[in-house]
């Protein structure tokens, strides 16, 4: 191997031009711990921290916004989660679109649009990922952060060779930084830990009836276009299912496996006993095969090698030349919504949940989301 | 631009600086990733190129506080004090000495999942001991590399299935089994297959003699220390299941060289942590850049590219294509690898019992060690026993890591069976 020739010069020279490249870079980096906007509806009747259930989280990057709805109504409580993995935009924007869309008419919704608020402040190393995505508005495009699957480690660092998450799983080190892996979550854990912990408390404390927790994976994985359940709540997504398929929605049931731990749909109804849901839809970006990342793969969801693989039969949800936007994976998240919704009404009248304004799925794929995002100049 | 342009751009441009111009490997393929990003009209992307950069970030540390340890067992006269040790108790059997020395190579790797950890803590105490018996340098290298990389995949620590368990949610469970049905017999067949042959038997006379000098009695239980507490440190957070906090490996390094500091001859640190530094920086060097190298390749689509390329292989090629992609993409990065090419395979291979899939891949891709241009493993084992150039240790691992490729696919070809059988 060569060797550098070092003198005191070339040591300057480096560490001048580190200084310079660390400048320019951190500049960029430092953009990622702005938030994007998010304009409520006038439905909003309140908005909490995560820290104000579980006050450990205060002016950590772990504390997140919680958007609470009030209906007029005496019903149930639903949770909504966007977010818990930044990576997978459907499930931010998805809840954005409800926030800046919904009334509350009976029971009490509760949505937190960036569940790992850290994850949302850097990007994964080696993915090559763009910073932001535009959605198109009629007054032009609203830019979100797409982040990181996982906590930012400036946040929490180093992770352990091994993660043994609270629930007893045995999980690769950095998995301790995934926050659908740390449920239920410890008080006096890992930040990410703490976070699970928080959300814990909002459920416990808000008396939660179901929760739902909106995610995307890569259209490799098995479990997509789904909703999984815990077994609590089996009745449930069957009668959702079959509202779904009836709409045109191609969706299947994964049950939640009950010896893999740590996960939002199994301890949130192990641990605090609600109808614990995760759904999930096809997202090419973060996905293995996937070609050049940028905002139009992200929006659009067009990419040649997802199609190529599809027509190879390597793919578990077909995916032709036309892509999956986010417009038909966001209308696939509040479909879903509504039918779950339209389920536990029926199963159980008294912990019904209504609200008011939904965004019709059927109108977010015809007329895009910009039609229901507020517009970006108002962000000041 | 197509995506196989600005691939073959890259290569072209990293052969060119690195092979034509000499420059160093790391700077290579950090100018390179540059290049590459400019060829591809994306700019000189220095967020990506940070970005990149810091993929190995927590690797680096490893390797720079292993380094650190072992200059300061070195300087503090402990590494000879355990040479002369093994010595004394092995120097009459070349089979309990190369297995005993295979032992003690993966051990590190079993607990922490890292070859480079594995290879730089045990590799310099076996390395002097196999030279002084015969065993000649290279293949020491090579025997070396070998205990590194089957100790990371060896249970219970095999972050390689992980990587791709995670990506299958399939949960670490029930590994342990399969690992060792593939690993124990490569275990005894591989320091067999590099040692044996030139391997000596000596008399007591013999081994008095190329004795290293070692620390006197009085040392003797302090010697342990660092030891100690290198494995309590790594071991403590698993058997409390997580009661005591993992420190990470870095820092569980710093503590056993700090230690070490007060366990022998006098040590000065600083000195011992400067040489660490000029020793690993190379390879550091080369981590960083590799990591650049592999984010450009992501963010222009050249990685789409290749992955896809591949998994487009007729199904008659797919177990060709998993023998040479996996220790391929390894010779960027072997994680990497389980992640971008071991989950796909996972996936295509879903209808075997997922244990001995994962298990076999992850023996496939922990080759990607051996392989060019990070060859990692290859790198440090070759620093280990003193040769600089790393290709020479390496071609004594050829028929090794056939014998490991080849009980990987055996064990995918056979799943079906042991699945019924075990």
């Amino acid at each position: 191997m060569n060797r550098i020739k070092a003198s005191e010069l070339s040591a300057a020279l480096f560490l001048i031009l580190t200084g310079i490249l660390c400048f320019i870079s951190g500049r960029s980096f430092q953009t990622m711990h702005r938030p994007e906007p998010v304009f409520p509806s006038a439905g909003l009747t309140a908005t909490h921290r995560l820290s104000d259930y579980f006050p450990p989280l205060k002016n950590t990057h772990g504390d997140t916004e919680v958007y609470i709805f009030r209906g007029t109504e005496e019903g149930g409580n639903l949770l909504v989660l966007g977010g818990t993995h930044p990576n997978e935009p459907a499930g931010l924007v998805s809840s954005v679109l409800l926030i800046e869309n919904i009334r509350g008419k009976r029971g009490n919704v509760f949505i937190v649009p960036r569940a790992n608020a850290s994850g949302f402040t850097h990007s994964d190393p080696q993915e090559g990922n763009p910073q932001r995505f535009a959605v198109p508005t009629p007054s032009g495009p609203r830019l979100f952060r797409l982040g990181s699957r996982l906590t930012n480690p400036v946040d929490q660092w180093p992770d352990p060779a091994i993660y043994i998450n609270p629930a007893r799983q045995k999980l690769s080190g950095n998995e301790v930084r995934n926050l659908n892996r740390c449920y239920p979550g410890r008080a006096d854990g890992f930040l990410t830990e703490k976070m699970a912990f928080g959300i814990m408390e909002l459920i416990r404390r808000e008396r939660i009836d179901i929760g739902i927790d909106l995610h995307e994976s890569a259209p490799e994985y098995p479990v997509i276009n789904a909703i999984v359940f815990h077994e609590n709540s089996s009745e449930l997504a069957a009668l959702a299912l079959l509202e779904l398929q009836a709409e045109g929605f191609d969706i299947r049931l994964e049950a939640s496996p009950v010896n893999l731990h740590g996960l939002s749909h199994r301890e949130w109804g192990d641990h605090a006993g609600i109808k614990a849901i995760l759904l999930e839809t096809p997202n090419a970006s973060h996905g293995r095969l996937k070609g050049k990342p940028s905002s139009s793969l992200i929006v659009d969801g067009k990419d040649k090698f997802y199609a190529k693989a599809s027509r190879l039969g390597w793919l578990f949800v077909p995916y032709g030349e036309e892509g999956i936007p986010l417009a038909l994976r966001v209308a696939r998240h509040l479909a879903a919504l509504k039918a779950l919704l339209g389920g536990l009404a029926e199963l159980e009248p008294e912990k019904a949940v209504e609200v008011e304004g939904m965004p019709p799925p059927a109108e977010v794929q015809k007329k895009g989301l910009g039609a229901f995002l507020h517009p970006p100049q108002k962000s000041g | 631009m197509p995506e196989w342009l600005v691939f073959v751009f890259l290569v072209a441009v990293f052969v060119l600086l690195a092979m034509a111009a000499k420059v160093p490997i790391g700077p290579a393929l950090a100018l390179s990733a540059l290049a590459g990003a400019l060829f591809a009209g994306e700019g000189p992307s220095l967020r990506h190129l940070v970005e990149g950069a810091f993929g190995y970030f927590d690797t680096i540390l490893i390797i720079l506080t292993a380094t650190i340890f072992i200059k300061v067992l070195e300087d503090a006269g402990i590494l000879d004090t355990v040479t002369a040790l093994l010595l004394r108790t092995f120097y009459r059997s070349r089979v309990l000495l190369l297995l005993a020395a295979m032992l003690i190579l993966m051990f590190p790797g079993m607990l922490t999942g890292s070859s480079t950890a594995a290879i730089l803590s045990s590799g310099p105490l076996i390395a002097p001991v196999m030279m002084k018996l015969g065993l000649p340098r290279l293949k020491t290298g090579a025997l070396i590399v070998m205990g590194g990389i089957l100790g990371m995949i060896a249970p219970p620590v095999n972050i390689l299935i992980m990587i791709m368990g995670g990506g299958v949610d399939m949960p670490y469970v029930g590994v342990t089994l399969p690992l060792l049905v593939l690993i124990v017999p490569l275990a005894i067949i591989v320091p067999l297959v590099i040692g044996y042959r030139d391997l000596r038997v000596i008399g007591r006379e013999e081994m008095m003699s190329i004795l290293p000098p070692a620390l006197g009695p009085a040392y003797r239980l302090r010697l342990a220390v660092p030891f100690i507490v290198l494995v309590v440190l790594m071991l403590a957070p698993g058997v409390t299941a997580g009661r005591i906090p993992d420190i990470g490996i870095p820092a569980v390094f710093l503590c056993a060289a700090l230690v070490g500091v007060f366990c022998g001859r006098p040590v000065n640190f600083l000195k011992a942590t400067q040489k660490a530094v000029a020793e690993s920086l190379p390879v550091l060097s080369i981590l960083a850049g590799v990591g650049m190298f592999i984010q450009v390749m992501t963010m222009t689509g050249a990685r789409g590219w290749i992955v896809m390329s591949i998994l487009s292989l007729p199904s008659f090629l797919l177990y060709f294509g998993i023998a040479v992609s996996l220790p391929a993409f390894g010779g960027v990065s072997t994680f990497g690898s389980a992640s971008i090419f071991g989950i796909p395979f996972m996936l295509a291979l879903i209808s075997k019992n997922a244990l001995f899939t994962s298990s076999s891949l992850s023996a496939i891709a922990s080759l990607g060690d051996l392989v060019p241009p990070a060859a990692i493993s290859a790198r440090f084992a070759a620093q280990v026993v003193g040769e600089p150039n790393f290709f020479r240790v390496l071609r004594h691992c050829f028929i090794p890591a056939l014998l490991q490729l080849a009980a990987g696919i055996g064990m995918l070809l056979l799943a079906p069976f042991l699945d019924k059988l075990i």
